[in-house]
C-alpha cells in the first residue's frame, strides 16, 4: 500500500484536503445490448473531516459507487483514491491492506462475526493486522457508542441497534482514514437509527473523522455535512449543509 | 402441487446444486462397488475353482480312500498301493489310477532351489492321459520308469528347462533326477495355481517319493455301460477296515465345499470392509442432506409458503434422493465389477496365481447393490425429510442461522443406543451364546450401535473438546486460529457427525493397533518365559516338514534338546479337539508348561498331558484314563500324565510314538524346536543347524529372535492389511469433512465477504477454513482413539488366553494417527480454503 500518486495529483480534483474520490469513473455491466453503465463518468471528492451522504433512487449507482470507492468493486475505467493512493494500483493483497488500515465499514445489515464478542468484532481489523489497537482510543469509542458492560456478549445477545453501534465503533475503532457506510441504518427503527446517525455527526465533528455514507433516507441524509444526488449514474446534485425538507426538495426537483 | 411439480422440483433441485449431488453420488457409489467387488470376487472365484475342481476330477467314477471317523484338520491316512491290482480285477473297472502327492522341490541346473510361484512345491503320481485327476500333458510325454519325469509346462517354461534335459528334484527320501519326456499342465491353464510339480509314474512315485508302499487315494473309470452301483458294491466286499469307496459326484461335491469355505472366508472379510465403507459412506450422506436441508430452509418455508403440503416437501425430498441413490447404485454396479477385477488383480500381482475368471454377476449382488445404493441414500434422508415437511412457512422470514442448540431428546436416545451397543458387544463377546455367527453377528450389531450411539453423544463433548484442540491453534495463529476454533464448536452436532466418518475408520485402526499390540505382547511374553528354545523351524508353506529334517538335528551334538511338534485330530466325548504330539523328554527341556502335576519327562504311550481347563472341564487329573475316537477312527484309551497350566502348546499333547502308534498320515512335523547344548557358542550352534537343515530347503531355521522378529512381522502385516482395507473408508471420511466444510463456507459466504471487507487477506481466510479442518479431523481422531482402544481392550479380553492374555497399547500409533488426522484435514480443506478465499467479497456481501 501507500502506492506514491502518480504526480501532479489527480486532475478534477479540486480540494487538497481530499479524502477519497473519483475521476472519470465508469462502471459497465454485461456486453452489447445488455450493457447497462451503473457510472457513468462520474467525477467527485469528499472532504476529510466532512460528513458526506450520497443519495438516489435504487439503480441510480450509488451502491457502486460506494464500492468502487472502498475498493471493494473495480471501475470499468477511470480512477478513484483514498488519501493519496489510487486503488487501481493496488492489488489484492494491498487492497485488503488498505481495507483493514485505511478504511472503515459500516454495512446495512449482518455487520459482526457472530462467533467473536462485541469487542472482538471491534477489533477485529486490528487484530487481523497482528495489532492491539490504540486502547485508550478504543475505550473512548465504546464509552461513546454506550457498549460498556456489553463487550463480551455475542453478536445473536445484543439487539439491533447495539448490532450497529458496535459496527460503527469498529469503523472507527482503527482510526481509518475514511469511513463507508451503506444504508446503516436502513434496518433500524427511527429511534435507534438517529441514534446511530447522530453518534456518526458526533464522530466527524468531535473526532474529525471522514464519513461517506448512502442512504435513500432524506431524514438520516440531514445529519450530513453534504449531500450529493446521484442519479442514472451521474451526479444530479450537491447539496452543502442540508436540512431534511431540502432534501426533500431537491428529490422532487430531479424527479420531475 | 402436483407429483409432476414435485418431479419438477427434486429435478431443478438436483440440477442447481450439481457439486454437492456429484459427491453424494460418489460417496455413494464408493460404498456399493465396494460391497458389488466383494460379491462379484467371491462368486466369480467360487465359479472358477468349482469348475477347475469339477473339470480336475470328472472323470472320476469311484474314489477308494480311507475313512474318517469325523471331519478334522489332519490329512487321511494313504492306503497300500497294492489294493489298486485287485480292484483292477473287479468286473466293470476300467481305469484303476493311484494318485500319490508329496512334497517335491525341482532344482535348476545349477543345482539350485527353484522357488515356486506362491504356491507349495508339489511331486505327484501322473499315468498320462489315461488318467482320470484333469491333468493335462502338454508337451512330450508321459514318464515311464524310474528315470523318466513330466514337469509343469510354467515352471519348466520359468526355468527353461526343456524336453530331453535332466532334471534334478529332491523329496523325503532325498535327492533324485530323471530325463524330462514332457510337460503338465492342469486342465487348460500350464500351471497348477503357483504350485511346482514334478510327475512319475506311479511305482516311481511311491519309491521316489517315500511313501512306504502307499497312496493317498485310488481314483476309478469304469467300462462302458458297467453298474455304478454294482461296482460299488463289489469294491465295498474287498476294502480292508476303515477304507472307504465314494462316487464321482461325492468327490466333486467335497472338492466344491472345500473351495467355499476357502472363498467364503475370503469374500466374508471383503464384505465386512465392504459393509464398514458403506456405514461409512451414511454417515456422511446423511450429514450432506441434513447440512443442505438446513440450508433450503427458506426455500422450502417459501414453497409451503406459496401452498406445497408438508408431504409434498417430503416427497420432492425423497425423491430427489431416490433418483441420486439409483443412478449411484447403477454406477456402482459397475464400479464394482472394476473393483473386483483390481483385486484380483492386486492379489495376483503379489503372486496368488489366481486363474483368469469369468466375471459373474448373481441377481443378489443387484439386490444388495440396491438395499446398500438406494437404502443408504433413503434412510440418510428420512430424518432430514421429515424435518423439512415440519417447516412452518412463517420460517421463510426466520434471520440468518445462529448457534444450534443441542436436543436433549436426541442425546438420550444416542446414549442409550450406545449403552445397548456395549451391551450386546459384551454379550456377544464373552457371553457368546448360541452358534459362532449368531454371536458374531450379535457382536457385531453391538459395534455398530456403539458407533451410532457415540457418534449421535460426541456432539455433548464437541464443543469444549474442539475449543481444547483449538486452543493452542487459537494462539499460534490468532484472528484466523480463533475463527476457526469458533466455526467448528458453533456447530457441535455438525462437528460431531462430520467427525464421525474419521471417527469410525480411526476407532477400528485402533482397535486392531491395541489387538496387535497385545497379541505380540502376549506372544513375547510367551517366547520370555514359556519356550526357553534357541532355534525354531518352520516350514513357510505350510505343507510340513519332513521328520528327517528333525532326525538330523537331534543328531547333531551341539543341541542339547530337539522336538518336532506334529499334529492330529481326536473326539474327547463327542468334542473335537486339536492334539500335539511333541518329544517328552527333550519339551520338557524346551519348554516350561507351567506343569501342575504330574510329570512330562518319560510320558508314555497312551499317555497325555492335558491344560489346566480341559482337566477342570472334563473333572481328570493324573491317573485318570479318556476315551478318545482318532480322526482315522481308531480308539483308544489315554491315561492323564500330567497336568499344566500354559496353552502354548494347545490344550492335550501326546507323544510322537503315541501318534505313529494310531496313525499312518505321512508324518509331517508343523515346526521343530531346538536348545543350544551348554557349551556351544551361538556361532558354533548356528552352523551346525545351517549345515543340518542344508539338504531340506522347504525348512526355515531362525534363532529365538529372529523367529520373534518375523512373527512381530506377520503381525504388523495384519495390521497393516487391516489398515490398506480401511483406507477406503478413511479417504470416505475426509472426503465427508471437506464437503461438510465446502458447505460450511457457503453457508457463511456473508460472514466471509465482511471478513475480507474490513481486511482480513486471503491467506488468512485459507488459513481459517484450514484450521477448521484439521480442529474437526483431530476432533474425529480423537475420539476414534478412545472408543477403538476400548474396542481393542473388549476384543483382546475376549479372545482365549492362549491367544491373548496380555493387554498391550502401542504410543507410536496413537501419534502417527494424530499426524494423519492433522494431514486429513489439511487435504480436505484443499478444496473449500480456496473456494472460501476466492469469494468475490462484493457479491458475497450482497448475498441473502
Amino acid at each position: 500500500m501507500n502506492t506514491p500518486l502518480p504526480s501532479p495529483a489527480p486532475t478534477g480534483v479540486d480540494s487538497p484536503t481530499a479524502a477519497s474520490g473519483a475521476v472519470d469513473a465508469s462502471k459497465i455491466y454485461g456486453i452489447g445490448d445488455a450493457q447497462v453503465k451503473a457510472l457513468d463518468n462520474v467525477t467527485v471528492s469528499f472532504e476529510a473531516g466532512q460528513f458526506t451522504a450520497i443519495m438516489g433512487p435504487s439503480g441510480s449507482g450509488k451502491s457502486t459507487l460506494l464500492h468502487c470507492l472502498a475498493g471493494l468493486d473495480t471501475l470499468t475505467s477511470g480512477a478513484t483514491f483514498i488519501g493519496g493512493t489510487y486503488l487501481a494500483s493496488l492489488n489484492d493483497k494491498e487492497l485488503t491492506e488498505l481495507r483493514r488500515t485505511d478504511v472503515g465499514f459500516i454495512f446495512q445489515a449482518f455487520n459482526l462475526i457472530p462467533t467473536l464478542t462485541a469487542e472482538e468484532n471491534i477489533k477485529l481489523p486490528m487484530m487481523l493486522g497482528g495489532e492491539t489497537g490504540d486502547a485508550a482510543w478504543i475505550d473512548q469509542v465504546v464509552s461513546a457508542v454506550k457498549l460498556d458492560g456489553r463487550l463480551k456478549h455475542r453478536p445473536s445477545e445484543l439487539s439491533g441497534g447495539q448490532q450497529q453501534r458496535v459496527a460503527v465503533a469498529r469503523a472507527l475503532a482503527s482510526r481509518p482514514k475514511i469511513i463507508f457506510a451503506d444504508e446503516p441504518t436502513g434496518n433500524l427503527d427511527s429511534e435507534t437509527g438517529a441514534e446511530i446517525l447522530d453518534f456518526m455527526r458526533r464522530a466527524v465533528r468531535e473526532f474529525g473523522q471522514t464519513i461517506v455514507m448512502v442512504t435513500h433516507d432524506p431524514g438520516a441524509a440531514s445529519y450530513a455535512d453534504r449531500v450529493v444526488f446521484v442519479g442514472d449514474g451521474k451526479i444530479v446534485g450537491d447539496l452543502p449543509d442540508p436540512t431534511a425538507d431540502q432534501i426533500i426538495d431537491h428529490m422532487k426537483h430531479a424527479d420531475s | 402441487m402436483s407429483f409432476r411439480s414435485t418431479a419438477l422440483l427434486a429435478r431443478k433441485s438436483i440440477r442447481a446444486r450439481i457439486g454437492r449431488t456429484i459427491a453424494i453420488a460418489f460417496t455413494v457409489t464408493a460404498g456399493v462397488s465396494f460391497v458389488v467387488g466383494s460379491f462379484v470376487l467371491a462368486d466369480s472365484m467360487r465359479a472358477t475353482f468349482g469348475g477347475l475342481f469339477n473339470e480336475l476330477v470328472s472323470d472320476v467314477d469311484l474314489e477308494v480312500r480311507s475313512a474318517e471317523a469325523f471331519e478334522g484338520d489332519s490329512e487321511r491316512d494313504p492306503i497300500d498301493a497294492s489294493i489298486a491290482d485287485e480292484l483292477a480285477d473287479i468286473e466293470g473297472v476300467a481305469v484303476v489310477e493311484p494318485s500319490l502327492i508329496r512334497f517335491a522341490q525341482i532344482l535348476d541346473e545349477d543345482g539350485e532351489l527353484v522357488a515356486t510361484t506362491g504356491g507349495p512345491a508339489l511331486g505327484y503320481s501322473y499315468i498320462g492321459d489315461a488318467g482320470l485327476q484333469g491333468v493335462t500333458l502338454k508337451d512330450g510325454r508321459a514318464p515311464m520308469g524310474e528315470d523318466e519325469l513330466v514337469v509343469d509346462k510354467a515352471t519348466a517354461d520359468r526355468v527353461g528347462y526343456e524336453v530331453g534335459d535332466i532334471v534334478s528334484y529332491l523329496t523325503d527320501a532325498g535327492t533324485h533326477e530323471g530325463e524330462l519326456v514332457g510337460t503338465i499342465g492342469a486342465v487348460d491353464s500350464d500351471g497348477f495355481l503357483g504350485a511346482s510339480v514334478v510327475a512319475l509314474d506311479i511305482p516311481t512315485a511311491i519309491e521316489k517319493f517315500g511313501s512306504d508302499g502307499k497312496v493317498d487315494a485310488i481314483d476309478i473309470g469304469l467300462a462302458d455301460g458297467a453298474d455304478a452301483v454294482a461296482v460299488q458294491a463289489a469294491i465295498e466286499d474287498i476294502l480292508p477296515e476303515r477304507t472307504e469307496v465314494i462316487t464321482g459326484e461325492q468327490l466333486a461335491e467335497e472338492s466344491q465345499s472345500d473351495v467355499d469355505g476357502f472363498i467364503s472366508v475370503f469374500g466374508t472379510g471383503l464384505l465386512i470392509f465392504a459393509f464398514i465403507t458403506a456405514f461409512i459412506s451414511a454417515f456422511i450422506i446423511n450429514n450432506i442432506f441434513q447440512i443442505t436441508i438446513g440450508q433450503r430452509l427458506r426455500e422450502l418455508a417459501l414453497l409451503r409458503a406459496v401452498g406445497a403440503s408438508g408431504k409434498q416437501v417430503r416427497r420432492m425430498i425423497v425423491s430427489e434422493a431416490f433418483v441420486l441413490g439409483l443412478v449411484a447404485t447403477v454406477l456402482g454396479i459397475f464400479g464394482g465389477i472394476g473393483v473386483s477385477r483390481l483385486i484380483l488383480f492386486l492379489f495376483n500381482q503379489a503372486g496368488a496365481g489366481f486363474p483368469d475368471t469369468e466375471t459373474i454377476l448373481k441377481p443378489r449382488t443387484f439386490i444388495a447393490a440396491a438395499v446398500v445404493g438406494l437404502g443408504v441414500t433413503l434412510l440418510s434422508v428420512f430424518v432430514p425429510a421429515r424435518r423439512a415437511s415440519t417447516i412452518p412457512p412463517v420460517a421463510a422470514m426466520r434471520p440468518e442461522l445462529g448457534f444450534e442448540a443441542l436436543k436433549k431428546k436426541q442425546l438420550i436416545i444416542g446414549a442409550i443406543v450406545t449403552a445397548v451397543g456395549v451391551v450386546m458387544l459384551i454379550i456377544g463377546l464373552f457371553v457368546q451364546p448360541g452358534p459362532a455367527l449368531s454371536w458374531a453377528a450379535l457382536a457385531g450389531i453391538g459395534a455398530l450401535a456403539l458407533f451410532l450411539g457415540v457418534a449421535s453423544v460426541s456432539s455433548t463433548i464437541a464443543a469444549p473438546v474442539t475449543k481444547a484442540i483449538g486452543w493452542p491453534i487459537a494462539k499460534l495463529f490468532k484472528v484466523p486460529g480463533v475463527l476457526a476454533r469458533d466455526n467448528v464448536a458453533r456447530a457441535p452436532r455438525r462437528t460431531s457427525s462430520s467427525a464421525s466418518a474419521l471417527m469410525i475408520g480411526v476407532a477400528l485402526v485402533s482397535a486392531a493397533a491395541v489387538f496387535a499390540s497385545s497379541l505380540r505382547a502376549t506372544f513375547t511374553d510367551i517366547l520370555d518365559n514359556a519356550i526357553t528354545a534357541d532355534y525354531i523351524v518352520t516350514d513357510p508353506n505350510f505343507f510340513g516338514l519332513s521328520p528327517a529334517v528333525a532326525e538330523s538335528l537331534a543328531a547333531l551334538p551341539e543341541l542339547e534338546a530337539v522336538t518336532p511338534v506334529r499334529g492330529i485330530g481326536a473326539q474327547v466325548e463327542g468334542d473335537t479337539k486339536g492334539f500335539g504330539a511333541i518329544n517328552p523328554d527333550a519339551f520338557e527341556i524346551l519348554v516350561n508348561p507351567d506343569l501342575q502335576s504330574g510329570e512330562i519327562a518319560g510320558l508314555g504311550p497312551n499317555e497325555v498331558l492335558i491344560h489346566t481347563d480341559p482337566a477342570g472341564d472334563l473333572d481328570k487329573g493324573v491317573g485318570d484314563t479318556i476315551e478318545v475316537l482318532w480322526q482315522n477312527g481308531i480308539e483308544g484309551t489315554l491315561t492323564v500324565a500330567g497336568v499344566y497350566g500354559d496353552a502354548t502348546f494347545g490344550n492335550w499333547l501326546i507323544s510322537l510314538d503315541t501318534l505313529e502308534s494310531v496313525s499312518d498320515a505321512p508324518a509331517r512335523d508343523f515346526f521343530i524346536i531346538g536348545k543350544l547344548a551348554e557349551g556351544v557358542t551361538a556361532e558354533a550352534g548356528d552352523l551346525a543347524v545351517a549345515a543340518a537343515t542344508a539338504d531340506f530347503p522347504q525348512a526355515d531355521v531362525q534363532t529365538n529372535a529372529e523367529f520373534r522378529k518375523s512373527q512381530e512381522d506377520q503381525i504388523n502385516q495384519l495390521l497393516l492389511t487391516i489398515t490398506i482395507l480401511l483406507m477406503l473408508s478413511i479417504v470416505i471420511a475426509v472426503l465427508g469433512i471437506a464437503i461438510t466444510l465446502a458447505l460450511g463456507v457457503f453457508e457463511r459466504t456473508r460472514e466471509i465477504g465482511l471478513l475480507r471487507a474490513v481486511g482480513m487477506n486471503r491467506r488468512q481466510l485459507r488459513r481459517s477454513v484450514r484450521w477448521e479442518a484439521v480442529i474437526v479431523s483431530t476432533f474425529g481422531a480423537l475420539v476414534g482413539i478412545v472408543l477403538g482402544t476400548f474396542l481393542g481392550i473388549i476384543a483382546s479380553l475376549a479372545v482365549p488366553d492362549d491367544i491373548v492374555s496380555k493387554l498391550a497399547f502401542s504410543p507410536m500409533i496413537i501419534v502417527v494417527v494424530m499426524v494423519f488426522a492433522v494431514l486429513a484435514g489439511l487435504v480436505a480443506a484443499l478444496y473449500p480454503s480456496f473456494k472460501a478465499s476466492n469469494m468475490d467479497v462484493l457479491k458475497a456481501i450482497a448475498t441473502e
